[in-house]
């Protein structure tokens, strides 16, 4: 688990075809560079700020912060796989935003024990998705939200978009030890969740 | 093989995620590798963290703003200090008003209440007062004069009468009191010549809020100069 995965999932957005030339622009300062990366890598970062956030409109802000933050920091890109690094910032932009509700508690995020959440149209990246995977999302979609949040917020950064444990420690402000427990708690609490379809996982 | 003694779940979740310390446990490892119920349990693991990095990307709720405003692009000094001194203008101008208001409050509520009770009550107050002190010691110093010229129990029935009260209270004999009435009468007596003006003075000359008023208005005119000279204007 020490390093990011290097090849990029079936349904998750490819790298752009002239990807280090476009990044190159927008570190000069090309805002249309700048613009047509965002547009590409706008799912990925969204996904993950929904994933960790719960709610589509926190969602989108925290995925707007991340792009501001990236417009500012775009200068000190020192390569490396660009959809990490940027959606290392939307994971910080959206764990700010969720601290910031937590400190607020008269705007609360959504309770996820109140019914299964409003989920978006996951066949919307790849529309051929097979009919059993798609359910199999919605199922973990679902399963995800009903997670403690802080065991969600470890298992979303560290399985589902890689990221190693030391990095959701330092995003987390956690312990190392924290962490690892945040996360093999949060995956047998999957684990049960998922027992009764348990036979989308062989198809 | 189904053997009993099962390792703690989250120890074979370490092993499922091939973390080092777990990998390196032999006994965990023998035992998943002959127990069919922990073997079971670490392909469900692998099977789910397999499915969880699969996820897809998901379209945005809503259409994005992809590209900051011009005004967040990367800020200068300049622009930095205008973010300040919009930041703080509202905070600074409303406690220069309080400072002021309380200023303005502090320096009308003595004139005022002069007003309102005259010279009557506030003024007689004091002057009864200040005339009874000066009664006693009129009395007190008069004694050690009179025991002088002869007439000591005269002087010693005066004396008595003065330090009554403070005889009565706190065991004060005649004797002590007649030193001390003699040196301090000298004194009261010069403090009581202007009874009723002296501390209506004093107050005016002390007064701190007039100072808070200007310290208020100076922190307004301060905060509005800033705020015109920090913050950009669209031309």
């Amino acid at each position: 688990m020490a390093d990011a995965p290097e090849t990029t999932p079936t349904h998750r957005t490819p790298p752009l075809p002239d990807e280090a030339a476009v990044i190159a622009r927008a570190a000069a300062g090309d805002r249309m560079a700048f613009t047509q990366l965002m547009e590409h890598y706008q799912s990925a970062c969204y996904g993950l700020a929904w994933r960790l956030l719960s709610d589509p409109d926190r969602a989108a802000d925290a995925t707007q912060d991340a792009f501001i933050h990236a417009y500012r920091a775009m200068g000190s890109y020192r390569g490396g796989i660009f959809r990490s690094w940027l959606l290392r910032i939307t994971a910080n932009a959206s764990y700010d935003i969720l601290r910031r509700a937590q400190r607020r508690p008269s705007s609360p995020l959504p309770d996820p024990e109140e019914g299964a959440p409003e989920l978006p149209d996951l066949g919307a990246v790849n529309p051929v998705a097979e009919a059993t995977k798609s359910e199999l999302y919605r199922h973990l979609e679902v399963a995800l939200k009903r997670l403690p949040e802080d065991q969600r917020t470890a298992v979303v950064l560290c399985d589902v978009y890689g990221m190693d444990y030391n990095e959701v420690a330092a995003m987390t402000h956690s312990a190392l030890g924290t962490v690892k427990s945040r996360i093999h708690r949060g995956r047998l609490r999957l684990r049960e969740l998922m027992a009764e379809h348990r036979e989308l996982f062989s198809a | 093989m189904l053997i009993p003694n099962h390792p703690h779940d989250e120890r074979l979740s370490a092993l499922a995620s091939g973390e080092t310390d777990a990998t390196a446990d032999a006994t965990l490892t023998a035992h998943v590798a002959s127990c069919t119920r922990c073997t079971g349990l670490i392909d469900e693991l692998g099977a789910l963290r397999a499915a969880l990095a699969d996820l897809p990307d998901v379209a945005p709720s809503r259409p994005l703003r992809l590209l900051p405003a011009v005004e967040s692009a990367p800020a200068s000094a300049a622009d930095r200090l205008g973010g300040w001194a919009r930041r703080f203008f509202a905070p600074v101008l409303a406690s220069g008003a309080a400072i002021a208001l309380v200023g303005v409050i502090g320096t009308a509520a003595p004139s005022m209440s002069g007003q309102a009770s005259g010279p009557d009550s506030g003024g007689d107050t004091f002057g009864t007062v200040a005339q009874e002190e000066a009664a006693a010691s009129e009395a007190a110093a008069a004694a050690p004069s009179d025991a002088a010229a002869g007439g000591a129990p005269a002087a010693a029935e005066s004396l008595r009468s003065a330090a009554e009260p403070l005889a009565d209270s706190g065991e004060l004999s005649a004797v002590t009191a007649s030193p001390m009435a003699a040196y301090e009468a000298p004194d009261r007596s010069s403090d009581e010549r202007e009874p009723a003006s002296a501390p209506t003075t004093i107050s005016a000359e002390r007064s701190p809020w007039p100072m808070v008023l200007f310290a208020g208005v100076a922190l307004m005119i301060g905060a509005l100069v800033l705020r015109w000279i920090l913050v950009p204007r669209a031309s």
